[in-house]
């Protein structure tokens, strides 16, 4: 137990003095994972939308795979995206591997189905009250397709910060496509893999500490979030 | 004689299946308040639908002063309907009451009009536009709604059981609203409740419809 109580103080102090490799690898994790949300929200928004608004063939069998695509293990999705994004593969010319836009791809495959399917629910909420409410006051489909996305917002919202939650928190993606790279790639999570690996314990604890910290937001933003979104 | 605001022939409307609504004949004054009772499930809410053109009916004709009826976008230019089932958006009493004015673009002087339709409704304007619609309770939802739908100054009105389940302040807050509407502004006025004493004093003409 020691060491653990060691490590926090050893935590305390890299963090107070501004540790330039710890903070380094919190620059990373957050970057990363702002353009990752950023991204799963511009491509998961308006697919949630359609799959929970709309009414086609083949929409039950989309939503299952949506559902389904949250359970993805990220071993898989880093597996994928470093094949993808190696030399040999399609996308090898753009040069992405051991890249933190790289890692943002996987991030992004990772927190595009949490987005769909909490949008898809949020929109499927939107009971005919509201439809007809908004029609009767004169609304044309247009008008009625953005108050609704609008009457959705702090379910998407809830939606934004679960993704967050979910992909600063990721290993796999970001130590298969990133490479964990020292000033480069190396973000919190495989920081704290790695140091745990090499028995320091210190960093590890000092970046454990800010993943926490940066849960612990998470999970105070989804409790409000959801307190409103009830409302 | 006036023409009719509407006139339903052999009309009927299918719930999955179910019907929800059967009429041979009903004809509905272009002026003054008409009542609409009947008992529940009988399709009251179901005919204000059709009346305020949100549902096309699954058989039968539907007339609009006389003629065919226009395009259900057409037909909600003239006729608003408050939901027996109070929705709000999830917005300010102001941008609530003004939603309907601004996605028709009829925003000339937009506050004062929000201001006159909070009046009417009950609710003063200086403690209620800038609540949140979480800020408010059953009976002020109730009549922010009506308010929403007041600031349009529609040609026709139709409410749907407008004072279930309110406190008597709200309830008469109202009936007064309702009265003002539609012997003062010359709108047409529909009115389905099972407020029988109310719909007695308020409507020139009731109009009892059955089961389907």
């Amino acid at each position: 137990m020691e060491f653990l109580l060691d490590g926090g103080q050893e935590a305390i102090r890299l963090l107070v003095n501004g540790d330039p490799e710890t903070y380094s690898a919190i620059r990373a994790t957050v970057a990363v994972s702002s353009l990752s949300v950023l991204a799963s929200l511009a491509l998961g928004i308006p697919l949630g939308f359609g799959l929970g608004y709309a009414d086609f063939p083949g929409r039950r069998a989309l939503r299952t795979m949506a559902d389904t695509a949250l359970a993805l293990p990220t071993v898989v999705i880093g597996l994928v995206v470093y094949a993808l994004l190696s030399k040999q593969g399609p996308l090898g010319h753009l040069g992405l591997l051991f890249t933190l836009p790289g890692i943002a791809i996987g991030l992004t495959i990772l927190g595009v189905p949490i987005i769909v399917s909490l949008t898809a629910t949020a929109v499927e909420g939107l009971d005919e009250d509201f439809r007809h409410t908004v029609l009767t006051l004169g609304a044309n489909r247009r008008q009625m397709l953005l108050a609704g996305l609008w009457e959705a917002r702090y379910s998407m919202m809830v939606a934004a910060v679960l993704a967050f939650g979910r992909i600063v928190s990721e290993v796999g993606i970001a130590m298969m496509v990133g490479g964990n790279i020292k000033w480069h790639t190396r973000t919190i999570t495989t920081a704290i893999a790695l140091e745990t690996g090499k028995g320091e314990f210190a960093t590890g604890i000092a970046l454990g500490i800010v993943l926490l910290g940066i849960a612990l937001a998470v999970n105070s933003g989804i409790v409000l979030l959801r307190k409103r979104a009830r409302l | 004689m006036t023409t009719a605001a509407y006139e339903l022939i052999d009309l009927t409307h299918y719930y999955g299946g179910h019907p929800a609504l059967s009429l041979r004949h009903l004809a509905i004054r272009d002026c003054g308040v008409t009542g609409i009772v009947g008992p529940n499930g009988s399709g009251k809410s179901t005919l204000l639908k059709i009346l305020a053109f949100l549902i096309t009916p699954t058989r039968g004709r539907m007339l609009f002063r006389g003629k065919p009826a226009p395009s259900p976008a057409a037909g909600r230019k003239e006729a608003t309907l408050l939901l027996q089932q109070t929705y709000l958006l999830k917005r300010s009493v102001f941008e609530n009451v003004a939603y309907g004015l601004k996605v028709r673009g009829d925003t000339a002087g937009l506050e004062a009009r929000v201001r006159e339709a909070l009046e009417m409704a009950g609710l003063a304007p200086d403690v209620f536009i800038r609540r949140q619609w979480r800020e408010l309770s059953g009976g002020e939802a109730r009549r922010v709604a009506l308010a929403s739908r007041l600031a349009l100054r529609p040609r026709i009105l139709l409410l749907d059981e407008p004072t279930g389940n309110l406190d008597k302040n709200s309830s008469q807050r109202i009936k007064e609203a309702a009265l003002t509407v539609g012997k003062g502004w010359g709108t047409t006025l529909v009115i389905a409740s099972h407020d029988m004493n109310w719909l007695e004093t308020v409507a020139d003409v009731i109009i009892p419809i059955e089961s389907a």
